[in-house]
């Protein structure tokens, strides 16, 4: 059962539309990815689900309710949490208070969320009274899922989780977001670095110029000779 | 300096008199300060309405001290009025921190509640539309706020200065040279700025509104990804803003013992100072800037002339930023 349903989503910034007719869905618990070149609208697409864009036309229903017309604080009412590519911490707050922000729309902190994301990231348990603006490019990542999960949201959308990240973190990065799936969270994620992506997920989209190109599993996206010539760099 | 100090013309009493001063004048710059940079840090305005909040706030809020203190012997439109037009004097009322405490602290509430209101009506009639405006906009209507903020307070209390208070308790401590003298005044503002300040660094570390002002400082649109009620958070922080205003504003009327139109307009140029010498949208920042400012300015009096300070007080600055071009704590917001 599906989640997520984006029909002919027509978006933009301002008067310059970005996307052109975008359908796309994501079930319960399933983990989808967005790839495609650069400036094909990746991003723009996750922005244009979380209400940060101008919605021009087309429908984006999360758990049977339309959320097209929501501003970004009715979708985290909502169970959306989303991970912006940069500046996705509160570097003046600590780690601590970074997470707290995240469930900043219940009247209290709650415990087991916090505990679970602990539990997921044990580094930030011990670095919880840091600064989150002096964590190096990995740990910062981190907070800002865990920022995401203090809701525990029904489905994570997550840019580019490793854009910036020191090569051996990238893995690591990979096995979080495995996990987060694993425990029943749906993911839906744009990357550029597209074979790990699509190796990884269940299901993946390549958008060109705005517009959906193709959609399968992810082996097959990956095993498809065209695809990989001209979108994945062989 | 020690030349002087050696020779006799500059006492030990005279430096702890001009720092005693320094510190009593540099809390009240300070306190206004902290309402300027919070709403600087979120908005990314400067808001140049805010020397007339602290001006009409001081007005409304020293009126109803005055009715309070005078109640049932001078009409009370002359009371709230100040006795404008000579009607009642300050010697008549008695009213002083040690006569009239009661009378000086509600005075002080209303003060704050003014000045909280003032900002928070202000913001929803004016600002509020200019939002994603450009800083230029919002920094030219705030000129013009505070043009008819302060004509307002020239058409209800005239150009007049007024004196305040009547003599009160003071203590002198003796020094080297001469004595200190600590006046009523001057200890009640030290003692309701560091009462004010503690209490702020407490909202900003302790509270959920105080945490989401500093992650709305930090980064708005974040903010907004995370659920954080942008206005909500925004007029909330004018009620803090204003309110301070409102309390610096009356305790400078305090501590100088007369008022004008301009009270708040001369103090914004320090407080101005003060904060862009902390590192302008760090609320410590403004506290450290304010209190150098305001003990720049008293000390300097040993050897500039009275009519030079403020200038003495921006010479620092200008020096403080060649230095530290992002202010004292610049760079690391709140």
């Amino acid at each position: 059962m599906s989640i997520l349903d984006v029909t002919s989503l027509d978006a933009g910034y301002g008067d310059l539309q970005v996307l052109f007719d975008v359908d796309l869905h994501v079930d319960a618990g399933e983990y989808v990815t967005i790839v495609g070149p650069n400036g094909a609208g990746k991003s723009t697409v996750m922005k244009s689900i979380f209400g940060l864009t101008h919605h021009m036309d087309g429908s984006i229903v999360y758990r049977g309710t339309n959320i097209e017309a929501n501003d970004p604080e009715e979708n985290v009412h909502e169970g959306l949490a989303y991970v912006p590519q940069s500046d996705n911490v509160f570097p003046p707050l600590s780690v601590r208070e970074n997470l707290e922000m995240g469930a900043y729309i219940l009247d209290e902190v709650p415990e087991d969320a916090l505990q679970s994301v602990f539990d997921r990231f044990p580094i930030l348990e011990e670095r919880q009274q840091q600064k989150a603006g002096s964590m190096s490019g990995g740990q910062r990542q981190m907070l800002a899922m865990g920022r995401a999960l203090m809701l525990d949201p029904a489905l994570i959308l997550l840019d580019e989780p490793s854009a910036g990240l020191a090569p051996d973190l990238v893995d690591e990065m990979f096995d979080n977001i495995d996990r987060i799936v694993e425990s029943g969270t749906a993911v839906l994620m744009v990357e550029q670095n597209a074979k790990e992506a699509l190796s990884r997920c269940d299901r993946g989209y390549v958008l060109v110029n705005g517009e959906n190109r193709y959609s399968d599993d992810g082996e097959t996206l990956l095993g498809d000779e065209q695809i990989r010539r001209e979108f994945l760099g062989g | 300096m020690i030349r002087q100090l050696t020779t006799g013309e500059l006492t030990v009493a005279l430096i702890a008199s001009y720092l005693w001063r320094g510190l009593a004048y540099g809390l009240v710059i300070g306190l206004a300060g902290v309402g300027l940079s919070l709403t600087y840090d979120l908005l990314d305005f400067a808001n140049f309405a805010h020397g007339d909040y602290i001006t009409i706030s001081a007005f409304v809020g020293w009126g109803v001290a005055y009715l309070v203190a005078g109640f049932g012997q001078f009409s009370p439109g002359s009371l709230l009025f100040l006795g404008v037009g000579g009607t009642v004097y300050p010697q008549d009322v008695g009213i002083s921190v040690t006569a009239a405490p009661v009378a000086i602290l509600v005075g002080l509430i209303i003060a704050a509640l003014v000045g909280a209101l003032l900002a928070v009506a202000l913001d929803s009639a004016v600002y509020k539309s200019m939002r994603g405006a450009g800083n230029i906009t919002l920094l030219i209507a705030s000129v013009g706020v505070a043009f008819v903020l302060r004509y307002a307070a020239v058409f209800l209390f005239t150009q007049q200065t007024f004196g305040l208070t009547a003599d009160s308790w003071s203590y002198e401590i003796g020094l080297p040279g001469g004595a200190v003298r600590i006046t009523s005044a001057s200890l009640l503002l030290i003692i309701v700025a560091l009462v004010m300040m503690i209490a702020i660094h407490l909202l900003l570390t302790r509270t959920k509104l105080g945490k989401a002002m500093r992650a709305m400082g930090a980064n708005q649109q974040l903010a907004r990804v995370t659920g954080i009620p942008s206005e909500k958070i925004v007029r909330r922080t004018w009620l803090i803003g204003g309110a301070l205003a409102g309390i610096a504003g009356f305790m400078i009327a305090l501590l100088q013992g007369t008022i004008n139109y301009q009270i708040g307009w001369t103090l914004l140029l320090l407080v101005f100072a003060g904060v862009i010498m902390g590192g302008i949208g760090s609320v410590y920042g403004a506290i450290v800037g304010g209190i150098l400012v305001g003990l720049i300015t008293r000390v300097s009096l040993i050897w500039i002339p009275a009519s030079f300070t403020e200038a003495t007080g921006f010479a620092v600055m200008i020096l403080i930023l060649l230095t530290r071009p992002a202010g004292i704590f610049g760079g690391d917001a709140t």
